[in-house]
């Protein structure tokens, strides 16, 4: 079965021997995960002006030269762009497309097309070096037959010019990892980046979007709506929309939080204070906080309600219900262990010194606590008691290695 | 430090918005630069001005072409040339681009050995050095910092416009020869000129405004802004190289001194630095120098990963990104091997390098007239008349100065 490249611009015979023209583009219906059967060819017709030929009319497609099952004039060709479908060449061949199995962005060197099911569909992507010499029309070099021919399942991809204006997007592309997808969107193009946030639903950008280098960010951030990008932000984790906010400059950030819920703001303009390599500025405002009474019973309904929007879950932290003051931290171990009934703030581990850090404390104090108690999750109280983060390992290690 | 905060991110702001201009200001002024406009100055005295007149225009013109088609298309130039050219003629500019970058990265560590060959330390202990630190800063990550601390170094050329004012020469006459166009109907002159032009414009340049626009992500109404920037950095440029070369026309052309080893080049800073000239010159060269060499492999390597898909970026790991890191590696390797050769002459190479960018410098420009008057592309965004008109000159300037230059060299040959 043929190669895109081979059947481009080859004539096209109809059943009296006329010459319709040549092929131009050959038209798809996207579909996400599936074979696409081809629906029209795009012909440059001899008389000039480009018509849409219906992609039953053909007979033989596998040669140098394509014919048809009938005379021209009955084939139903058009000369209108039918609605919805997308163009092999002008959309598919030379672009980005991303490989889903390979979670990895890749070009277009060549398309397969072949039989699925009786109907002549795209099957594959050719990304290989025999596919660049195959366009540049010396496959003979290779003789030797040193490179070989490299396919991604067609069903395996998500191209993004033409599929995303009409929305076609692929399940699987939801069920990347978030940092899988995010290395898709920085070796993506910022166009096409674009249009794949956009894409996504807020909850899946937003984690998208923590996992993504700097440098992108910023320059999405400009390229999408506020609103959207606002959208984006709420799902974010508190600290990481700090993180991200402080690299804007102040015009921006000021748009961007224009668009936000006013507590947010409000948290955001206190958190952004703090230097990045202090407490403060790692930490994260979203823990799990508890009061004392609270029966081990209901701290799980609580657990269980609050988790979805929590990024990690290792402590329940106990504090005053008066004025928010630290008292102590229960780990899910002996939340798991303790009987239903018992209340949580007896489960408190009871020591002289308390391992907390301030938000002013420098990352040097933050790694020395945390590896002097074993900690992988610790608490950040102000002077005055009242706790107003945690800290995990991971805000740690992604300090200490921030390009992984 | 509440002024401080209060002015901190308004310092960012500033670079940020600086940012193109500066570097590409700065690295347009690199080992070749320095090294063509000193020669340009020494051999020539100031009959190739009006060159450099024409060439600060251009400049001007091409980069803000660079910047449209970035704020339009929203993708570096290879991907731009991918998606709107026959396979053939992409890989035809890319290689084009390819072989000009690892000229001007062989004429970065010629800067290197040579500014150190002004302290007698030999090249052989210097380029591997160079190499290795160029490695390990591109794969540790410091990248950024690097950059900072290298372009701060590289305002060393204030010191020539110094220079130029303590020299005391005659200004009148040097922006009248910016105005009256001579030509010397040799080889030599001719090699030098191609070289100005290919030093100034770059095929590097070209794609490296592109992505910058693109990787800041600015959008078309950072327009207005991005062409006064690209401007105002065209005319630094080459503020920075009349001065050089008015420096060198003053003291080596008026003694008849060639180039022929950048001890002879530092000799124009003397009249500012005394006997200090060397060490100046030396460490400005080095700096220039290392600046593009950050610069060079990685632009080189994404440009190319654009063009044909290949994965790209210092977070994937070796078995993916092998096509990425052997494009770093080889234009870091190469370029080195080079100047390593036993017996060649650095300045040579330095200058030879800035003619093959003004050779292939052409063709990568055709591409960008041809993608900026579509009209599929770049929409309302197409070239106006004026900015064809500059384009179009310079292309067949460059073409007619090649000509004349095989000319002489066929000539020779006889």
């Amino acid at each position: 079965m043929p190669y895109l490249s081979r059947i481009l611009n080859s004539k096209v015979r109809d059943t009296a021997d006329v010459v319709v023209g040549r092929i131009k583009d050959v038209l798809i219906k996207p579909a996400a995960g599936k074979y696409s059967p081809l629906q029209f060819l795009a012909i440059k017709a001899k008389k000039g002006g480009v018509i849409y030929l219906p992609f039953e009319a053909v007979d033989n497609f596998s040669h140098e030269e394509v014919s048809l099952k009938l005379l021209f004039n009955k084939t139903g060709a058009v000369a209108q762009f039918p609605d919805g479908l997308v163009c092999l060449k002008r959309d598919i061949l030379d672009q980005q497309i991303v490989d889903l199995s390979g979670a990895r962005v890749v070009r277009v060197n060549d398309l397969r097309i072949g039989d699925f099911q009786g109907a002549t569909c795209v099957l594959g992507i050719d990304v290989s070096f025999k596919g660049l010499l195959r366009r540049l029309g010396v496959s003979s070099l290779d003789f030797l037959d040193f490179f070989k021919v490299n396919f991604i399942d067609w069903r395996q991809t998500q191209p993004v010019k033409g599929f995303l204006k009409l929305n076609v997007v692929s399940n699987d592309l939801s069920r990347l990892h978030p940092a899988d997808l995010a290395n898709i969107v920085e070796n993506l193009n910022v166009k096409n980046a674009q249009k794949l946030v956009a894409s996504l639903d807020a909850e899946a950008a937003a984690k998208v979007f923590e996992e993504m280098d700097a440098e992108m960010k910023k320059a999405l951030v400009r390229q999408l709506p506020p609103d959207q990008m606002a959208e984006i932000l709420d799902k974010m984790s508190m600290n990481d929309v700090v993180d991200f906010v402080k690299q804007l400059s102040e015009q921006e950030r000021n748009v961007i939080l224009s668009h936000l819920k006013m507590g947010t703001i409000e948290k955001i303009r206190e958190l952004i204070e703090y230097s990045n390599d202090t407490a403060g500025g790692l930490m994260t405002t979203d823990f799990m906080k508890v009061e004392p009474a609270m029966n081990v019973n209901d701290v799980v309904a609580e657990i269980k309600r609050l988790s979805p929007a929590l990024r990690s879950l290792l402590y329940v932290y106990v504090v005053s219900p008066k004025d928010g003051k630290y008292i102590g931290s229960v780990s899910l171990r002996r939340i798991l262990i303790a009987s239903p009934t018992q209340k949580i703030g007896k489960l408190i581990k009871r020591y002289a010194h308390q391992a907390t850090l301030n938000p002013n404390d420098s990352i040097k104090e933050i790694i020395r606590l945390m590896t002097k108690y074993d900690l992988n999750m610790v608490a950040v109280v102000e002077s005055t008691n009242v706790m107003v983060g945690v800290i995990t390992i991971d805000d740690v290690m992604r300090y200490l290695a921030p390009k992984a | 430090m509440v002024w401080f905060r209060k002015i901190y991110p308004r310092m960012i702001l500033f670079f940020g918005v600086l940012g193109p201009g500066i570097i590409a200001a700065n690295a347009d002024n690199d080992a070749g630069g320095i090294t063509t406009y000193s020669i340009v100055g020494a051999h020539f005295g100031t009959k190739m001005l009006w060159v450099l007149f024409l060439v600060t225009i251009s400049l001007a013109i091409t980069q803000e072409m660079g910047v449209r088609i970035g704020l339009v298309t929203r993708q570096g130039l290879g991907g731009v040339i991918r998606e709107n050219f026959p396979i053939g003629w992409t890989l035809f500019a890319m290689v084009a681009m390819l072989v000009a970058n690892i000229g001007t990265m062989t004429a970065e560590f010629a800067g290197v050995a040579a500014a150190f060959s002004i302290f007698g330390i030999s090249k052989y202990i210097v380029v591997p050095a160079a190499v290795l630190f160029v490695w390990f800063v591109l794969y540790k990550g410091s990248f950024r910092t690097t950059q900072k601390i290298f372009l701060l170094f590289s305002t060393f050329y204030i010191v020539y416009i110094i220079n130029g004012f303590i020299i005391k020469p005659d200004f009148a006459e040097a922006v009248g020869s910016m105005f009256r166009p001579t030509v010397e109907w040799t080889g030599g002159f001719m090699i030098a000129m191609i070289a100005l032009i290919g030093t100034t414009i770059t095929p590097w340049g070209q794609f490296f405004i592109q992505s910058y626009v693109v990787d800041k992500g600015l959008k078309i109404k950072d327009y207005k802004m991005e062409k006064l920037e690209v401007y105002i950095g065209a005319l630094i440029t080459n503020v920075v190289s009349f001065f050089i070369i008015i420096s060198t026309a003053a003291t080596l052309y008026k003694h008849g001194i060639h180039i022929t080893d950048a001890k002879d080049a530092a000799l124009a800073l003397r009249p500012l630095a005394g006997d200090l000239a060397q060490f100046l010159f030396g460490f400005g060269l080095f700096s220039a120098s290392i600046l593009g060499a950050f610069i060079l492999p990685t632009a080189t390597a994404y440009a190319l990963c654009e063009a044909f898909g290949w994965e790209s970026g210092f977070n994937t790991n070796w078995k993916n990104g092998k096509i990425f890191y052997s494009i770093i590696l080889s234009v870091i390797a190469i370029p080195a091997t080079v100047v390593l050769l036993p017996n060649i002459s650095l300045i040579k190479v330095m200058v030879w390098s800035q003619d093959i960018n003004g050779i292939l410098l052409p063709f990568i420009l055709i591409f960008v007239m041809l993608i900026i008057n579509n009209k599929r592309i770049m929409g309302e965004h197409t070239n106006k008349l004026a900015s064809n008109i500059v384009g179009g000159v310079t292309i067949l300037g460059i073409i007619a100065a090649t000509v004349v230059l095989l000319g002489y060299s066929v000539a020779e040959l006889m």
